[in-house]
This record gives structure tokens, C-alpha cells and sequence, in this order.
């Protein structure tokens, strides 16, 4: 994308913006894959991620110089919120989300010039691996090693909860460079092609029955040394960098608009706003997800201001991942018998699958650090209280 | 104490907000024990006089009004620093009721020469109006309906007027044969009954007895008198918004600092899981009030539409009168067993709370109003 177009998307109307997003949706964006119950695999949506790579709107966040499309804040919310309300499924979108904007800020010149234009053609599909059996909330205590050895490093270990690796060729992943002093400093960020020789994947099935996440298996896997991020030694800084990208994304309100747009699908066909008790309940959840987006453009306003943002983003994962439950919950509830079956209720807007949205909004409180561990850091690092 | 909230982290002020907030900051420091405070409690009118001057050299009280009728002419983003402090500080004062509510339907009526006559008198302290448009509990419609006009006499009743002892003359919603006009009506005037009643945060409401009092002079006539009350309102609304928005941040601050020096089994009790993550809670919750205030005050400013102003009213009443209360309420529950006594400052903060919450409106109120605005 130029400056040019960019500053042509910023300049839009806003109602003339979101009409050329739609419209584009409406056109593209395959029929049967609208509000998909579970996250897609590349077989599924991999050619609406090349869609939108040919588009040029891959990556709406990325600033133009990278080939983004650069769009403001409120710009970026509208397109957020009319793929949303059209029931556009998420692509693989590690390498868009995570490590996109990690290179940009992180990165060697080198490596944003080999991996950012791979990523926005979907030749390089992405994975994380971060989390072990043995290291969860206390990520800082993973074991999985990189030994030295010439121009490479050998590793070793575990992966798990590993989204979507089935679909990746590449795992961005920390591991253990040190095991003496402190844990955080013994931790390097590295990048690996998941087709190198020992490394094995093996799918995991969800409460949802799908095989979203995966085991990674690491034995003896050689990865060249330019392939680290950041350093030796100084993978935590650059983690905890990217956590942040991850917690401002699981803090944006979309899952909560999807959700609440899927629970006003149910409602209309079910007539449950002809019930006082419903409506309050969903005005309150309504309103619950619009004081979100008041908070999201405050954030966001930060980062397109050039600033940082702090500890204090946990709040946003907590706010957004909690709302959406208790979105879900009400659709459980107000589906009655329906929220206990496998399918769902047929709606004018498709099959709203009241279990399965409930049950598929169960783990965003845990992942990407759970909710407890982001009210231990909004304690300790914002309030200041003592540890 | 200790500025916990996200504002310095991640907001940014303008030079002139920065000089009014400062300002504001240093006025409410006067009082940093909340002694004026207590001592108002209870005692008509239920605020200093002094006080209320002292604004009025500040400027205070005309910051939303035009320049032509005295004020100074500016919007909700410069007001609100100033609103912020009287929350935190507890000021008695009917600042929002007088120089927000009445000075929107005064700036906005119809009646060029009580415009011109009256406004500098308010923004120099020296006359206070209170409106009287209420007639009972719960009321979202600005439609009078039990004060009548007949034959140029006003009959009926009128409710939860804040503040009225220290007020000179009321602004009065009333219906005729076509629909709800204003009035301005003197305090004084012959027929004219009023009783307090005392609020729980100690100051007073008021009830007013019309029989027979004379109209005084016409404001709006049924053509606008709906949509400037509607106005004045929602403006009232979201400033009472962010007056709870100060509230709820200094009862935070002030719970953080009683977790940090409160020792229990030889810890601060700020060192318990238990507590921190109850207090990141509330924390949340004020910083989502922000965020919403801060969009609103924005849309006030701005050029959107009376239904999206009502929108955004009671989007941001809903959202701080609810937070208010929780953070207020389990304040006093962080504190244990001081906190129920009358000789703390934190439960000034709930009873502060529980009238600003419940006035113009509370919650549930905003939240069928915003559900009927918008499903």
C-alpha cells in the first residue's frame, strides 16, 4: 500500500469508508464461511487470506512503509467492526498480528526485508510457541533449550497450546539460551521454519472437538543463528513486547462484537425482545462493549500518538475477554433447551450455535497470559500495591 | 496521595486543560481533610457561600456560558478538570444543578432580555438559579405534567429540586393547553410552598407547592421548552457523570494508600491476592468511567445530534453512576470496620455516590433510556 492510498483511506468519510469495506466483504468474502462457530483452518480460509493480501488490506494496522494499510484509529475500528458484523473469519494471523509488528520494531533490516513481504503474500504462515507442560502462567520458567553449536543453535524440547500449528510453516518461539542466573535472562526469541528435520506436531482436540491447537515436539532441531530476534539472552524483553501486541488484539472489542451480534441474531428470531427482563440484561452487555470501545480508542490513540503502552493494556484483555463470556452465557441462557445441543437456533443471519459459542469463549480468560496473572500485573506494576 | 489513575500514563491534556486542572487541583486542597465538607452537612443550604464566590472569581461559573451574557465561552473539555476536582474534594456546591443545568436552559431560552439580565449575575455569584422540572421519582419525560398552567396561575407540584434554599428564583416546567413551557418564577412569589429534604450526602432536596402562583416570565414557549429541558438535561447528565467520575477516583486512592499502610498478620493487607485483585476490579471500572467520559465530553462539544447527545448521556450516566457505587460501596468493605464509622472520610465518598448516581436519573433508568434510544 503507498502513502498515498493511505492517506486516501484516512481522509474518507467515515460512512463512505465503512460502505467501501462492506461492499468489498459482500463481494469477496465466501458465503459459507460467514460467522464460522470455530477458527478456521488454511485449507478453509487461506484464500480469503490471499484475498486479502491481493487487496492490499492484509494488514490494516501495519504503517504503509511496511506495505500496511496504515489506517488510523478510528479508520481501523470501522474496518474491524464491519468485518465483524459481516461474520468475517479470522485467518491464521500470527505473522499479521505478532510478528509483523514485532520485526518492525524489533527487527534487523535484514529480517524485515525477508519476512515482512513473505507474510503479506502468505508464503509465510505463522505459529507461537511459548507456552510448555511445565511453563504457563510462569512462562519465564520454560525449559525448552537452544544450545550453541557453530552457526546454529540445537533445540530442544516442547511446545504446547500451540494455535493453528497444523497450518504454519514458521513458529516464532522462545527458548532457553542460559540456565544459570535469572530465569527471565536466559530466554532468546527465535525463529524457526517448522519443515526443519525433528520437529514434530500433533494436533489437540477442544472442548469445541476441534483440533485448533497443537503439541510441537522439539528434537535436536538445528536453526541458524540469524534467525534470533532481539539478541541472545534478551528474548523476554522482546516477549513481553509482543504480549503487549497480543493483549492490545485480545483487548480490541471484536470477539465481543461478534459475539453480541450473534446473540442479537438469536434474540430477533427467538422475539426475546419482547421480554423487559431480556432487554435490560442485553443493554447492559451492550453497554459493556460500547464503554470497550471507548477504552480501545483511548489505547489505540496512544499508539498511533507514538507512545507506549504500559502494563495498564491487561485491563483491556480482562474488560473485553470477560464481557464476551458473559455474552455468551446470556445466549446459553436465553436459548433454553437449544443451549445444550451440538447445532443451534436458524436464524435470518445463519445457524447461531448458542453451546458451541459459549463453550468457545471459555478460553480467552486463560490464554495469552490468564486473567488472574493480568490482575496480579495491574497490581503489582499499576496500583503499585505491595508484593 | 498518590495519582493512581491512568490519565498521566496515557491521556494527553492541552496547555489550557493542564492550567485549569491546576487550578482546580490547588482549590480543592483547601479543604483536603473535607472539614467545610462536614461542617455544611445538614446546614442549609447545604453549602459555603463563601465557597460558592470563590468559584465565581475563578471563573467557574461561566465557563459554558457565551461571552455576550458575561461568561467565558468554553466547552465540556475544559470544564471537566474542573468537575473531576469537585468530585474528589466533595464539594458542596450546586455547581452542576446551577451553573451547568439552569445556565443550559437560560443560555438556550428564548427570552432575550432575562438573558441578558440575569447570566453575568450568575456567572458572578451574585444570583443562583435552581430548576424545578421534576414532578416524580424515576421521571425520564420532560413533559410537565402535574403543574398546570390556568388562566396565567401555576398549580401543582414539583420534585428532588437540588439545592433550592440557597437559590433566588426557579426555572419551572410547566404544562398548558398546548404542551410544557418555562418559566422563570421568584422565590418569593405569593402561593409558592417549599420543604427540604434532607439528602443522604447532607445536602437538600426540595419540594415546591404551586397554588395559584403567578407565571412570572416565559422562557420557551411549547415549541422549544422540551428540547432545551431535553438539552440541559443530558448536559447535566454527563457532567454529573464526571463530577462521580472524581468521586470514584479519589475513594480509590484513598483505599489504595489504607492498603498500603493497614497491617494485618504482619503484611499490608494490600499484599493479599485476595484484595489486590478485588481492587484491580475497581480499578477497571474507573478507567472504562473515563474512557467513556472522555468520549462523551467530546461529543458534547461537538456538533452530533440531540438523539445521539441523549445517547451519549445516559451511555455515561449508566456507566458512572453503576461504577460509583461499586467502588464506593466496596470501599468501605476494603476498609473493614472503619470504614462504617462517620469519623472516616471514605464513606462521604458512598453517600456522595449514592445522591449523583441516583439524581437525573440512575443506572437502570439510563439503561432503558439507551435501550429505547437505540434497539
Amino acid at each position: 500500500m503507498t502513502e498515498e492510498t493511505t492517506n486516501q483511506y484516512n481522509a474518507m468519510d467515515d460512512d463512505e469508508f465503512r460502505a467501501m469495506v462492506h461492499t468489498f466483504y459482500v463481494e469477496n468474502y465466501p458465503q459459507e464461511l460467514r460467522f464460522s462457530p470455530h477458527r478456521m483452518h488454511w485449507d478453509e480460509i487461506g484464500d480469503w487470506y490471499l484475498t486479502l493480501s491481493k487487496q492490499g488490506w492484509l494488514t490494516p494496522a501495519w504503517p504503509a512503509e511496511y506495505g500496511g494499510m496504515g489506517l488510523d484509529a478510528n479508520k481501523l475500528l470501522i474496518f474491524m467492526d464491519v468485518g465483524e458484523s459481516y461474520g468475517v473469519g479470522r485467518t491464521p494471523d500470527m505473522g499479521i498480528t505478532m510478528v509483523g509488528p514485532l520485526l518492525i520494531q524489533h527487527g534487523s533490516q535484514q529480517q524485515k526485508d525477508h519476512y515482512l513481504p513473505k507474510i503479506l503474500a502468505g508464503e509465510y504462515i505463522w505459529c507461537q510457541g511459548y507456552s510448555e507442560p511445565g511453563a504457563g502462567s510462569d512462562l519465564a520458567s520454560l525449559q525448552t533449550s537452544a544450545v550453541r553449536d557453530g552457526d546454529h543453535y540445537v533445540v530442544n524440547g516442547h511446545k504446547t497450546w500451540t494455535t493453528l500449528a497444523m497450518d504454519a510453516n514458521m513458529i516464532f518461539m522462545l527458548v532457553r539460551t542460559n540456565k544459570e542466573g535469572k530465569k527471565q535472562e536466559g530466554i532468546t526469541f527465535l525463529l524457526v521454519p517448522l519443515d526443519t528435520p525433528g520437529i514434530t506436531v500433533r494436533p489437540i482436540i477442544n472442548l469445541g472437538m476441534h483440533d485448533e491447537f497443537a503439541e510441537v515436539f522439539f528434537d535436536d532441531v538445528k536453526v541458524p543463528v540469524a534467525n534470533v530476534v532481539g539478541g541472545e539472552n534478551k528474548g523476554w524483553t522482546i516477549a513481553k513486547a509482543l504480549l503487549g501486541h497480543e493483549r492490545i488484539f485480545i483487548g480490541s472489542p471484536k470477539f465481543a462484537i461478534l459475539a453480541m451480534s450473534r446473540l442479537k441474531s438469536m434474540a430477533k428470531s427467538v422475539g426475546l425482545f419482547d421480554d423487559p427482563i431480556f432487554v435490560e440484561r442485553y443493554t447492559r452487555l451492550q453497554l459493556d462493549i460500547e464503554d470497550l470501545f471507548a477504552t480501545y480508542k483511548r489505547f489505540v490513540e496512544v499508539l498511533k500518538r507514538g507512545g507506549n503502552i504500559g502494563p495498564e493494556v491487561s485491563m483491556l484483555k480482562i474488560w473485553n475477554t470477560e464481557t464476551q463470556q458473559r455474552v455468551t452465557e446470556l445466549m446459553m441462557e436465553a436459548a433454553s433447551e437449544h443451549g445444550g445441543i451440538q447445532g443451534g437456533i436458524e436464524t435470518e443471519e445463519g445457524l447461531v450455535r448458542a453451546a458451541g459459542e459459549f463453550i468457545g469463549s471459555r478460553p480467552s480468560t486463560i490464554y495469552g497470559g490468564s486473567n488472574e496473572v493480568q490482575r496480579n500485573i495491574l497490581a503489582k506494576a499499576v496500583l503499585r500495591l505491595p508484593g | 496521595m498518590e495519582d493512581i489513575s491512568l490519565q498521566s500514563r496515557i491521556d494527553v491534556l492541552t496547555e489550557q486543560q493542564v492550567l485549569i486542572q491546576d487550578s482546580a487541583v490547588a482549590f480543592i486542597a483547601q479543604d483536603e481533610e473535607l472539614k467545610k465538607t462536614r461542617e455544611s452537612r445538614f446546614v442549609q443550604p447545604g453549602y459555603d457561600q463563601q465557597t460558592w464566590q470563590e468559584m465565581a472569581e475563578l471563573g467557574w461559573l461561566g465557563f459554558l456560558i457565551p461571552e455576550q451574557y458575561g461568561g467565558i465561552g468554553l466547552g465540556f473539555d475544559d470544564l471537566h478538570p474542573v468537575l473531576i476536582q469537585l468530585g474528589k474534594g466533595l464539594l458542596p456546591a450546586p455547581f452542576v444543578a446551577t451553573a451547568v443545568v439552569a445556565a443550559s436552559v437560560l443560555v438556550n431560552c428564548d427570552n432575550e432580555a432575562i438573558k441578558k439580565d440575569r447570566l453575568p449575575a450568575l456567572v458572578s455569584g451574585a444570583w443562583k438559579p435552581a430548576l424545578a422540572w421534576q414532578e416524580t421519582q424515576g421521571q425520564m419525560s420532560v413533559e410537565a405534567e402535574q403543574l398546570r398552567i390556568v388562566d396565567g396561575k401555576l398549580s401543582g407540584k414539583k420534585a428532588f429540586v437540588p439545592d433550592a434554599g440557597g437559590a433566588d428564583d426557579f426555572i419551572v416546567s410547566a404544562g398548558g393547553d398546548k404542551g410544557t413551557e418555562l418559566y422563570l418564577v421568584n422565590k418569593g412569589a405569593t402561593g409558592l410552598t417549599i420543604d427540604y429534604e434532607q439528602r443522604i450526602d447532607g445536602g437538600f432536596y426540595a419540594r415546591l407547592s404551586f397554588d395559584q402562583v403567578d407565571v412570572g416570565e416565559l422562557l420557551a414557549g411549547t415549541d422549544r421548552a422540551e428540547q432545551v429541558l431535553e438539552s440541559a438535561l443530558d448536559e447535566g447528565r454527563v457532567a454529573a457523570s464526571v463530577e462521580l467520575l472524581g468521586v470514584m477516583t479519589r475513594s480509590l486512592e484513598i483505599t489504595v494508600d489504607y492498603l498500603n499502610q493497614r497491617v494485618q498478620f504482619d503484611k499490608p493487607i494490600g499484599s493479599f491476592q485476595a484484595i489486590q485483585h478485588k481492587t484491580v476490579d475497581l480499578f477497571i471500572l474507573s478507567e472504562i468511567s473515563r474512557s467513556v467520559v472522555l468520549q462523551t465530553i467530546a461529543l458534547l462539544d461537538g456538533d452530533a445530534s440531540a438523539h445521539d447527545r441523549a445517547v451519549g448521556a445516559s451511555q455515561v450516566k449508566a456507566r458512572c453512576g453503576d461504577a460509583a457505587l461499586q467502588i464506593t460501596k466496596s470501599a468501605i468493605q476494603l476498609h473493614g470496620g472503619i470504614g462504617y464509622t462517620d469519623e472516616a472520610n471514605i464513606g462521604l465518598y458512598l453517600k456522595k455516590a449514592m445522591y449523583l448516581a441516583s439524581w437525573l436519573g440512575n443506572a437502570t433508568a439510563h439503561r432503558a433510556r439507551y435501550a429505547e434510544l437505540t434497539l
